[in-house]
This record gives structure tokens, sequence and C-alpha cells, in this order.
């Protein structure tokens, strides 16, 4: 259907209305039109088609995980010097007080090592994601239920990384089960724990950290939630929670001791 | 002076409305990102030139048009699809998306449609601003944005039409509108 074909309506007239951008006597006129002549209904069908197409082909990126580069892009122009860092380690030293303090003086070690460490990485928002997501689930919180015995077997054969069942048990946190999830480089692991009697729900999120990934151990803070993150040869890991600072920092060390037991233990699968 | 945390959250938030845009205006991902990563880095560097009454969104939809105009200077292949690519760009389209018939046409007729059509289309149509936002998005009068609009419309109908004849693998595919 060209123009040519209907002198009194125009393409630009329905698409204008489509648009909601006539005034009111076009409107009227193409109103008119389009009730009276079943060729004009008919190509502004296909028009608003066309366009509801667009939008649905187009609506998914909204929901994407946004790229760690661009989230870096907006956050490494913060003047966030060494001091700050030093800083959240005094924090730590303070709040974890005597048996947090030699944990927090090996990774201030290891930040000494790589003191360019980043701004919260694309990951770790995947991981509070993950936990936003799958936390408030009655029926479905985790994909394989603590009980079956195969959940560490299976996540650390998907995932390729030495996945252990953390024991939070004594900070009041029982293991609900684990899911395996997406991350950029390959697969990751989320786990969940509950505190029976609160119902509060915490995740521990590991990965595969990207390549001379730095070491870092760090705590930040997205509105109810809390998160600890680290990276340690191997695994990078996040603990995150809508819990105090210091229960999850408890939580995080606890995780943390355990990890390096069993490494050191060589119970931990190879990698 | 580095921007204030207040509106970095802002432009956090505008990310995916970023993405969005810009991927409707190049196909791939990644050259997308791109073109959003160069928006953001403007952004930030001159914020001190937004007015905090008007829109973020606008304003950074406006940087994003900007630095994609400034991407298809450099490099023709990002507006128009060679037709020796096509193929894949379909491809690529639908692995990660529903195959919904009409998508897949879509993103050959897409390729056909001016730099200035498609984007004038895609600021109405998807991301659904008025002719005066889009307007103040591309600098260019209302009626300019109504007339793109519009034949925008008309040339990816056209191609709709006649796709059932025309085979993806066709050379050719240079605009023809």
């Amino acid at each position: 259907m060209s123009q040519t074909d209907h002198p009194d309506f125009t393409d630009t007239d329905l698409s204008a209305w489509l648009d909601g951008e006539l005034d009111v006597d076009n409107h009227s006129r193409v109103d008119s039109i389009l009730r009276d002549r079943p060729e004009a209904a008919a190509r502004l069908r296909l028009l608003a088609a066309d366009r509801d197409a667009l939008r649905a082909r187009l609506e998914g990126v909204l929901t994407e995980p946004v790229p760690e580069r661009l989230l870096s892009a907006v956050r490494r122009q913060r003047s966030e010097g060494p001091w700050l860092r030093a800083a959240a380690v005094a924090g730590l030293l303070v709040l974890g007080g005597v048996a947090g303090s030699a944990l927090t003086w090996q990774w201030q070690g290891r930040q000494l090592v790589t003191a360019q460490a980043g701004t919260p990485a694309g990951w770790v928002q995947r991981a509070v994601y993950a936990h936003s997501v799958f936390t408030p689930e009655p029926r479905h919180p985790v994909e394989v239920r603590a009980q079956e015995e195969h959940l560490a077997r299976w996540l650390t054969r998907r995932t390729d990384l030495p996945v252990k069942l953390f024991d939070l048990r004594d900070e009041g946190f029982d293991l609900m089960g684990g899911r395996l999830l997406p991350d950029a480089g390959g697969k990751s692991a989320q786990l969940m724990y509950e505190n029976a009697q609160t119902k509060e729900r915490v995740t521990v999120y590991l990965r595969k950290p990207d390549v001379d990934a730095p070491t870092t151990f760090r705590y930040v803070r997205q509105g109810d939630l809390g998160l600890f993150y680290w990276v340690e040869p191997g695994i990078g890991c996040a603990l995150v929670g809508a819990l105090p600072k210091e229960r999850l920092l408890a939580l995080a060390q606890s995780v943390y001791k355990q990890h390096e037991q069993a490494e050191a233990a060589g119970t931990a699968p190879p990698r | 002076m580095t921007a204030p945390a207040a509106f970095r959250e802002q432009l956090l938030g505008a990310i995916p409305r970023l993405r969005r845009y810009a991927r409707s205006l190049v196909f791939d991902t990644s050259a997308a990102d791109d073109i959003v990563q160069s928006a953001l880095e403007r952004a930030l560097v001159h914020w001190r030139q937004f007015d905090p009454r008007r829109d973020l969104v606008l304003w950074l939809l406006a940087i994003a048009h900007n630095a994609w105009l400034d991407a298809l200077r450099r490099d023709r292949h990002l507006d128009v699809i060679a037709p020796e690519r096509l193929t894949e760009a379909m491809d690529r389209e639908r692995s990660h998306e529903p195959d919904v018939g009409l998508q897949i046409d879509l993103v050959a007729a897409l390729a056909r449609l001016t730099p200035d059509q498609r984007s004038a289309m895609m600021l109405v149509a998807v991301e659904q601003l008025s002719y005066a936002e889009a307007a103040e998005v591309l600098q260019v009068p209302e009626g300019t944005v109504m007339s793109r609009v519009s034949r925008a419309r008309a040339a990816l109908r056209a191609w709709l039409d006649g796709s059932g004849s025309r085979a993806a693998g066709r050379p050719g595919l240079r605009r023809v509108v």
C-alpha cells in the first residue's frame, strides 16, 4: 500500500494517531477514517503490531544483568583510594574482635599485594540479584535440597569449583540446599541457609574468580542487604543477607575458616 | 571533582534503559554496550551540565545517541549489516531469543532503515517517548520526528510485507529505502 492510493489519509496520519500525537481535530478526522475505511484500520493494525513486536524484541534487555564493565564505568571514577579499604579493614578489626583479627590480617596482607582492588564487581551484583530472587521463594528456594548428599558433588562437578557445604549451625543457620546459576565466565553456585527461629535466610555465592582478580575482603550494603565478599586463589565468595553487619561478619568468618581448613586438609575436591 | 554519589546511583539505575536503546540501534550486544559505556563515561565527565530539573534518562539517551553517531562515523558496519553477515546476525538473534517468527524478519528489516529513521522510531515506539521528547534527544524539530517515525514504519512494513519472497541470503541487502 502506498500513500498515493489514499489521498484522504497518509501513513503519517496513522503513525501519529498510533503515537497519540495528533491534535484534537486531526485525531477525530483519523478516527472517522478508521471507522469508515477498513483498509485504514487494517493498515493501522499492522503498524501497531510492528510496534509491539519491536517492544517485545527489546523488552528483555531491561531485565538482563548489567555487564560488569558498565557498572564499573560508573563506579570507578569514585575517589576511592587505598585509605577507604584500609578503613574497611580497620572496621573489621573492631567488629571482629580477637577472633577476627588474625583473619583480617591475613586478608589485609593479601590486599597489600593487590592494592588495586576494585569497586564491587559485576559478580557481586549477581550474587545480590540471586539472593533477592531466590530467598523469597517459599516452595522452591533451592534447586537441590541439603538432604540430598550429592549436593556438594553435583555443584562441584557442574561449577568446577571446590564447593564445600559450610556448616553454619553454630551461628544458628541450617543449610537448605543449593542451586546452579549462570555467571559471566561460566557457572556459579548458590548455597542457602535459614535460621529456623527467625526464618532469616542468607546465601553464599561461589564462583571461579576472573584471571588475576584482585584478592580482597570487602563489605558493602545495598538497601536492606549486606554482603561480605572476597576472592581467594581458585574461588570467589560472597555472603549475602539482610542482617546486621556483625552477624554477617560472624558468618563470613565461619565460611572463610571452613574453606581454609578444607583447603589445608586437602578435603576440597581438586580444581 | 568527580560526580556525586547520588548522581552515580541514578546513572546506575538508567543503565537498563540505555542498553535497550543502544540494542535497538545496533545488533551486536557488545557493540551496543560499547555505546552505553561511552555514554556513561561522557555523562560522568559532564555531570555538571545536567540540569537536575530535567529528565536524566532523556539527557542520557541524547548522550547515548551522540555516542552512537560517533561510532557510526568510525565504523559504518554498525548501522547496516553487510549481506554476508546477515545470516550470522540473524542466527545470533535466534539463539538467545524465542523465535517469534516476525522477530527474525524484524532484524533484517531494521538493518535497512536509515540511522535517522531507526533512531526516531525506536525512541518513540520502544522507549515510548513523546515526539517532543524524541525531538529533544535527537536535536531536531518535532515535525521531523513525526515524519521520520512514519517513514521508518512504512519502510519496515514494506520489507515485512515482501520478506516472504526475499530469501535471507539474498545479496543486495543494503539500504533501499
